[in-house]
C-alpha cells in the first residue's frame, strides 16, 4: 500500500519459551496519530522497541517509509522515542539535551541554537530554561524537554513509550492535550503506547488494542468504544453494561435476541449492532451507562429491564447508578447531572434504552 | 550544578544533636595532629626525645633534599598506580556492570575474596611468583623463554605490582557502582539520538560514571601515598617510598621529631594535591559536558 509511513508484517519475537509478539501486522499512514494499547505484558513496549530498533524479531518484517528495517541499528532509524522516564541526560543542560541528536549529526552550533530555540517555542518552554539541568524543572516541564529532544531531529515516526504515565491526572490532561497540539501543529506520525484506552481513544486517530502478543482489534475510537471485539475490548474502557443474551437466530436481516428479564418490542436487532463473527448460542448485548434512562409507567423503549439501585455516585456532571438486575447481574447507567436526584438506593426502577449504539457480541476469546 | 541548596546545616537542634560527635571526633582527631605537630619542634639526644623547642628538624628537612626525593617518588609512584588502577579497573567495572550481568555476583564475591584476603598474604604471594626461581620464570621457561626470563622483583616494577594488585578492587567497586547506576534507556535514548556505541559511551555513560572515577582516584591516591609494605617486600626497601621512610625514622634511627615532620609534609603534600585536583574537577562539571 503506498502513503504508509510504517508497515509491519507477521512481526514475531520470543523470550527464551516466552513468545512477546506472535505475529504482529500493522499498517499506518502517514501523519497518523495510531495508539497501542492494552495490558502490561501484551507486547505493545516490545512492539514499539522494534520500530526503534532497540530489538530485532526473531521473523517478520518492518518497514519504515518503504526501507526494509531490520538490521538497521537504532541510531540509523528515521525514528525518535520519548521514553517513560524520559531519560534526560542529567548531566546535560536543557539547551545541550535538546540539540544532543543535531551534535551527533554533526550539524554547527549556530544552527543548533537556533532549532532548539524553536523548539523551545513549539513547545511553550520559558527561554530560561535553556541553561538549566533537567532536575531543576518541573515533570511537566521535563516532558516537553523530552518531546523537544525526540522532535528536534524531524523524525519520521515520533515513539511514545507512556511518557504521560507517571504523571498526575491534571498534568496528565494538560499533556495530552499538548500532544495532540503539536501532532495536528506538526505533521508527524505519532505511535503511542499506553495501558489507557481513555487517553488513546481521547488522542489517536486510531487505535490497536493489544493482548498476549497479537492484536485484538484495530480501528478507530468509535470503533473501539462501540464496536469493541470482545467483552475483554469493551471492559477496558469506563464503565459497560454486558448483558448475557441467547441468539435464537441469526441471520442477514439481524439475530433474534433472548435472555431473562429483557423486555423488547422487538427483539430483532440489525446486523449492524451484531458482530460480524458471531452465529447462534450465547452472547452479551453491550449497553454503554449513558444510554440507559429510567421510564416513567406506561412508557415503552425498543429494550427495557428491571432493576434495583444499590449504590449512587454524583460525579459532578453526571450521576451514575449501581444496580441490580433480578437475578443478581449488575447493572450501571448514568443520568445528566440534576440537583434532583431522580432516585435513590432501594428504588426500583424500569430502564430503557433505543435500538441504537448497542452491539451484540461474543464473550472475551481465550487469550 | 546549582540545584536547590540544602540548608538542614542550619537547624539550630539538629546542631545540638550533633555536637558531642563532633567534638569527640574533632578532639581525637585535632590533638594527635597538634601534638605532631608540637613534636616537630623539639630535638633529640641519644635517641631520647629532650623537650626543648628548636627548628632544628625542619632546617634538616628543607636543607636535605633527600627527603623530597623520595617525596617526589612517592607521588609519582602513588599517581602512576592511580592511572593504572583507573585503566585496569574501568573495563572491568564496565563490564561487570554492562556486559557480564549474568555473571555479576559470582565476579563480585571472588573480587570480595581476593579483597579480604590479607595484603601481607598477597604481597609475600607476590615474592614467591616473582622469584627468579618462582612460578613465573618456570612459566616462561615452560613457554621457551631463556634463563630468568621475569627479573623484576625487588624493583619498582614489583612495588608497583603489588599495589596496583592490593589498591584495585577498591577501584573496581567504586566506579562498578557508578556504572550500574546509570539508567539504562540514558544508553537507549543516545542510540535513539542517532549516537553510535563509541559516541553514547563518551557523550553519557563516562560522564555519569565520572564521580566513581573520581572517588576511586581519591581513594586510591591516598591508600597509594601511605604504602609502606610492597616497597619493602617486592621491592626490597632499596628505593623507600614516604611511609617506610617515616617507619624507620620512627623505629629505627628513633627521630621522634623528624619522623613527625615527614608525616606533616606528606599530609600537606598530599591534602594538597587532592585538594587541587578536586578544583580542576568542580571547574570542568561548571563548565558542563565536554
Amino acid at each position: 500500500m503506498a502513503g504508509n509511513i510504517l508497515e509491519i508484517r507477521d512481526l514475531r519475537k520470543n523470550f527464551g519459551a516466552y513468545q512477546a509478539l506472535k505475529g504482529v501486522s500493522l499498517d499506518v499512514a502517514q501523519g497518523e496519530f495510531i495508539a497501542l494499547v492494552g495490558p502490561s505484558g501484551c507486547g505493545k513496549t516490545t512492539l514499539l522497541k522494534h520500530i526503534a530498533g532497540f530489538e530485532e524479531p526473531n521473523s517478520g518484517s518492518i518497514a519504515i517509509d518503504g526501507q526494509q528495517m531490520l538490521g538497521v541499528p537504532a541510531a540509523a532509524r528515521p525514528t525518535s522515542m520519548v521514553f517513560q522516564k524520559l531519560a534526560l541526560f542529567p548531566h546535560m543542560t536543557v539547551a545541550d539535551n535538546i540539540g544532543f541528536p543535531l551534535k551527533l549529526r554533526k550539524v554547527d552550533a549556530a544552527t543548533i541554537a537556533k532549532r532548539v530555540m524553536a523548539m523551545i517555542e513549539l513547545m511553550q518552554l520559558k527561554p530560561e530554561y535553556l541553561s538549566r539541568f533537567p532536575r531543576q524543572l518541573s515533570g511537566g516541564e521535563q516532558q516537553r524537554v523530552a518531546l523537544a529532544r525526540s522532535m528536534i531531529s524531524e523524525p519520521k515516526l515520533l515513539l511514545l513509550d507512556e511518557p504521560l504515565s507517571a504523571l498526575d491526572v491534571k498534568l496528565k490532561k494538560v499533556l495530552q492535550a499538548e500532544l495532540k497540539r503539536l501532532h495536528r501543529s506538526v505533521g508527524v506520525t505519532f505511535v503511542h503506547v499506553t495501558h489507557d484506552l481513555e487517553e488513546a481513544i481521547m488522542l489517536a486517530d486510531r487505535i490497536c488494542v493489544m493482548r498476549a502478543g497479537e492484536i485484538l482489534q484495530m480501528g478507530g475510537p468509535n470503533d473501539i468504544y462501540y464496536r469493541p471485539a470482545d467483552s475483554f475490548v469493551a471492559g477496558f474502557i469506563g464503565d459497560t453494561n454486558l448483558i448475557p443474551v441467547e441468539i435464537a437466530e441469526n441471520n442477514a436481516s439481524g439475530a433474534m435476541l433472548r435472555a431473562p428479564g429483557l423486555h423488547a418490542t422487538d427483539p430483532r436487532v440489525p446486523a449492524g449492532f451484531v458482530a460480524a463473527d458471531l452465529g447462534t448460542g450465547p452472547a452479551l448485548l453491550m449497553v454503554r451507562p449513558e444510554l440507559m434512562s429510567p421510564l416513567v409507567p406506561g412508557e415503552s423503549a425498543d429494550f427495557s429491564i428491571e432493576v434495583t439501585i444499590t449504590e449512587v455516585f454524583c460525579k459532578g456532571g453526571t450521576v451514575q447508578f449501581r444496580s441490580i438486575m433480578a437475578d443478581g447481574a449488575p447493572v450501571i447507567f448514568e443520568l445528566p447531572g440534576a440537583s434532583r436526584q431522580p432516585a435513590d438506593i432501594g428504588d426500583k426502577v424500569r430502564l430503557g434504552w433505543p435500538k441504537r449504539d448497542i452491539y451484540v457480541f461474543r464473550e472475551k476469546v481465550a487469550a | 550544578m546549582s540545584g536547590e541548596i540544602d540548608r538542614s546545616w542550619r537547624d539550630p537542634e539538629l546542631l545540638a544533636k550533633a555536637l558531642p560527635s563532633v567534638i569527640l571526633q574533632t578532639g581525637f582527631f585535632l590533638a594527635p595532629l597538634l601534638m605532631t605537630m608540637a613534636l616537630t619542634f623539639q630535638r633529640t639526644k641519644n635517641f631520647q626525645l629532650t623537650w626543648t623547642w628548636s627548628l632544628e628538624t625542619w632546617t634538616d628537612i628543607f636543607t636535605k633534599p633527600h627527603y623530597w626525593t623520595i617525596l617526589g617518588h612517592t607521588l609519582f609512584m602513588a599517581i602512576t598506580c592511580v592511572v593504572l588502577c583507573l585503566l585496569i579497573a574501568f573495563p572491568v567495572a564496565y563490564a561487570l556492570a554492562t556486559r557480564l550481568r549474568a555473571y555479576q555476583n559470582h565476579v563480585k564475591v571472588l573480587i570480595t575474596f581476593a579483597f579480604l584476603t590479607d595484603a601481607t598474604l598477597k604481597t609475600f604471594g607476590w615474592v614467591l611468583f616473582l622469584d627468579k626461581n618462582g612460578a613465573a620464570n618456570y612459566i616462561a621457561r615452560l613457554t621457551g623463554f631463556e634463563g630468568d626470563a621475569v627479573n623484576i622483583l625487588f624493583t619498582d616494577w614489583a612495588t608497583m605490582l603489588g599495589m596496583v594488585y592490593n589498591l584495585l578492587s577498591f577501584a573496581i567497586f567504586t566506579i562498578y557502582l557508578s556504572i550500574d547506576a546509570i539508567d539504562r534507556s540514558l544508553i537507549l535514548a543516545a542510540y535513539d539520538a542517532g549516537a553510535s556505541k563509541f559516541r553514547a559511551f563518551w557523550e553519557v555513560t563516562l560522564p555519569l560514571a565520572r564521580p566513581g572515577i573520581w572517588a576511586a582516584s581519591v581513594l586510591i591516591f591516598l591508600l597509594a601515598v601511605g604504602v609502606f609494605l610492597e616497597p619493602k617486600v617486592l621491592g626490597g626497601g632499596k628505593s623507600p617510598m614516604s611511609a617506610e621512610l617515616i617507619r624507620q625514622t620512627f623505629e629505627t634511627r628513633v627521630n621522634w621529631p623528624l619522623g613527625a615532620a615527614l608525616t606533616l609534609v606528606l599530609m600537606v603534600v598530599a591534602v594538597f594535591i587532592v585538594l587541587l585536583f578536586n578544583r580542576i574537577y568542580s571547574l570542568k562539571r561548571h563548565m558542563g559536558p565536554i
